[in-house]
């Protein structure tokens, strides 16, 4: 037990030291390199006369602290639909819910204009929920029932579908549209800091949700029957889970744009290390995912410098290969 | 139940069996090509009655202007869209019948994003290389993109089509990604230019698309007609397709490389169009129930008459703002996609 409780520690902390490391690198890097100990006086002791510190804390720090926000709540919603539909496969970008999002986001900004910004997490939460009803809908509806590949490609055919007609009311309306364009490649900017109070809530309540039924997934996925043979509420349990994912998707969606295979990848990863305990997975996926995609932004950031990639691509490039390996491996 | 027309040779060592209905559907869609034709050469932002079209088309002293538009603009996209069209539909229909699975699509599986990321790669990296070469490096793009597929989906126990769709899938996204990475990096007016093209555009087709594409169509027509009788046998699995004496191994790669050029010569010319390869086929199977080799001309009629009116109806409902036919195409083939989801049972044997 003692060995035990020393591990997790030792985990922790790995993850924190990580993370840190991920965090300052992050913010150290970019159009201005800034060293890493003038990083460490900037967060420490803040001098509104430095440049160097103006840049850390109003344009480095937020796109850092989004990243890993956005990367967390990503890899948490994917790890709590993997464990709820026992589907290696599932994630909030590979099932719709991205693209529903997005689909919202933009319809909402075509009605409201800029005035959705308070309730753009709502509106994206709608989406993806409509989005993820009806592509469970159609995927039950199938013969077989909700098998992976059905779910993929429901998922497929309505991102393709919303994809378009998104694609299509952009350039019907080109000036009002474009300022959507950037976004809805997926990026990271520290801009969209003043969105954060308006996910904070969403973000709070999904993830104290998560960590709530974390426990009880541990159980479903084993079955629906296992879990209600273990006293398990079957129909509450998913009924929280699937409120925790919408809301952790509709708040990545807004601050950074629909990100793919984050949610797929960090789960998976994840329980090499941790197991099946989703007690375990969903905290770490939490870890794993906010220091992921720091690093994967990092990695846009520098990989064809000085131009940046988006950061949605770079979660697609590295993300895609690793579904492909997970069908060959699992399937 | 009419009769169905049989045709034989003299000596009787041939014959050939032509079911009535799948004619009379066959000219009908040709009609209807027809008729799609004289409609995109009327419409849009500078009118023209039919007589007028008439009168340019013998070139019959008419209005100049109507003129240059008809011959310069209309007349070249119309028929490019059709080609384009029936191109993709063949190589749906070919992909469909070797994976002997409903879902197969071109641009499902990654061969078409495959042959636009070869596309991509080449104007963005080295736009020296001449346009007539495009082709060529569509289809080196989606070949080695469908062997990468097939490689992955095969081996372990055998392989089945949920794999290779779900390798697809990946795939696909995959390159996607690589391909607006590329356009991230490279110079932006050769971006902007690969851009418009990304979005499955026939808007910027000239005749040179037209010889272009109508050599590509009519070299590969006669191959897949030729190949139609393989095609047949591999329909029904492939002990079967043994049984009957084709050989499997070399039918099935033939068979995937010509569904791969069709697929990547319709793309170098307009962009991936999506679904048009998945709807075509099942179009035709609804009408009229025939043998593979009609089958396969319904098909490309089809296709050409879905992309000839996803393109008038994608430039003429907004204008002056012109949609590109491959989202028309997509807003129309993703119910069918998700109502063959719904229905299908998706075989488990490729």
């Amino acid at each position: 037990m003692t060995i035990q409780k020393f591990g997790e520690v030792g985990r922790l902390g790995l993850m924190a030291v990580v993370i840190s490391l991920f965090f300052a690198l992050h913010i150290s890097i970019g159009a201005k390199a800034i060293p890493l100990s003038d990083v460490f006086t900037a967060l420490i002791a803040r001098d509104e006369t430095v440049f160097d510190h103006i840049v850390v804390w109003n344009l480095r720090m937020p796109r850092a602290l989004i990243a890993m926000v956005v990367g967390a709540a990503l890899a948490v919603s994917g790890a709590l639909m993997q464990g709820l539909t026992r589907n290696p496969l599932a994630d909030p970008g590979l099932l719709g819910l991205l693209a529903g999002a997005s689909f919202a986001v933009v319809v909402g900004f075509g009605i409201w204009g800029s005035a959705i910004v308070p309730i753009m997490p709502l509106v994206a939460a709608g989406g993806a929920l409509a989005a993820s009803a009806l592509v469970f809908w159609i995927a039950s509806s199938a013969p077989g029932g909700a098998r992976p590949l059905t779910l993929i490609l429901a998922g497929a055919a309505i991102t393709a579908f919303l994809g378009a007609i998104i694609a299509a009311v952009q350039l019907l309306d080109q000036d009002n549209f474009d300022q959507l364009r950037v976004w809805l490649t997926g990026t990271i900017n520290g801009n969209r800091m003043s969105y954060m109070m308006w996910c904070l809530p969403w973000l709070l309540v999904g993830f104290l949700v998560s960590f709530a039924v974390a426990r009880q997934i541990t159980s479903l996925a084993m079955g629906d029957e296992v879990a209600i043979g273990l006293g398990v509420n079957v129909a509450q349990v998913k009924i929280l889970s699937l409120i925790a994912v919408v809301a952790l998707t509709a708040s990545a969606v807004t601050l950074s744009g629909p990100l793919g295979f984050i949610g797929l990848v960090i789960p998976h990863a994840v329980r090499l290390f941790v197991g099946t305990d989703y007690r375990f997975v969903v905290p770490y996926s939490a870890l794993v995912g906010a220091a992921y995609l720091l690093f994967v932004d990092i990695v846009a950031r520098i990989a064809l410098a000085p131009i940046e990639i988006s950061t949605g691509l770079v979660t697609s490039l590295l993300g895609a290969p690793f579904f492909v390996w997970l069908v060959r491996a699992k399937l | 139940m009419k009769p169905d027309i049989i045709v034989r040779t003299p000596s009787q060592k041939l014959a050939l069996r032509l079911p009535v209905r799948a004619l009379w559907v066959l000219l009908g869609m040709m009609i209807a090509l027809l008729f799609i034709i004289g409609l995109s050469l009327m419409l849009g932002s500078y009118p023209l009655s039919a007589s007028q079209v008439l009168d340019i088309l013998w070139q019959r002293p008419a209005d100049e202007t109507g003129t240059t538009i008809v011959w310069e603009f209309r007349f070249p996209r119309v028929l490019v869209s059709i080609m384009v069209g029936a191109l993709l539909g063949l190589s749906g229909a070919t992909l469909q019948n070797i994976t002997r699975n409903p879902l197969a699509d071109p641009s499902l599986v990654g061969v078409s994003q495959g042959a636009g990321f070869a596309v991509v790669a080449l104007t963005v990296l080295m736009p020296e290389l001449g346009y007539y070469y495009r082709p060529l490096y569509a289809f080196g793009g989606a070949l080695v993109v469908a062997i990468i597929i097939q490689w992955i989906s095969a081996g372990r126990t055998g392989s089945s089509t949920m794999r290779f769709i779900l390798t697809g899938v990946g795939v696909a996204a995959f390159i996607s990604a690589g391909t607006s990475a590329l356009l991230t990096y490279g110079d932006i007016n050769r971006a902007t230019a690969a851009l418009g093209w990304l979005a499955g555009s026939v808007h910027a087709s000239n005749w040179q698309d037209v010889w272009l594409t109508s050599a590509c169509l009519f070299a590969l027509l006669p191959i897949l007609m030729w190949a139609s009788r393989p095609m047949a046998a591999m329909r029904m699995g492939p002990d079967t397709a043994t049984g009957l004496g084709v050989n499997v191994s070399i039918a099935r790669w033939g068979l995937i490389m010509l569904s791969v050029a069709l697929a990547a010569f319709a793309v170098a010319a307009v962009g991936p169009l999506g679904f048009v390869g998945l709807v075509a086929p099942h179009v035709t199977r609804r009408l009229t129930h025939s043998g593979v080799g009609v089958h396969l001309l319904i098909t490309a009629a089809i296709g050409g008459l879905l992309v000839a009116v996803a393109d008038l109806f994608g430039r003429t409902a907004f204008a002056p703002v012109q949609i590109p036919a491959g989202l028309v195409t997509a807003i129309i083939g993703v119910p069918l996609f998700v109502w063959l989801i719904m229905r299908q049972q998706a075989r488990t044997e490729l």
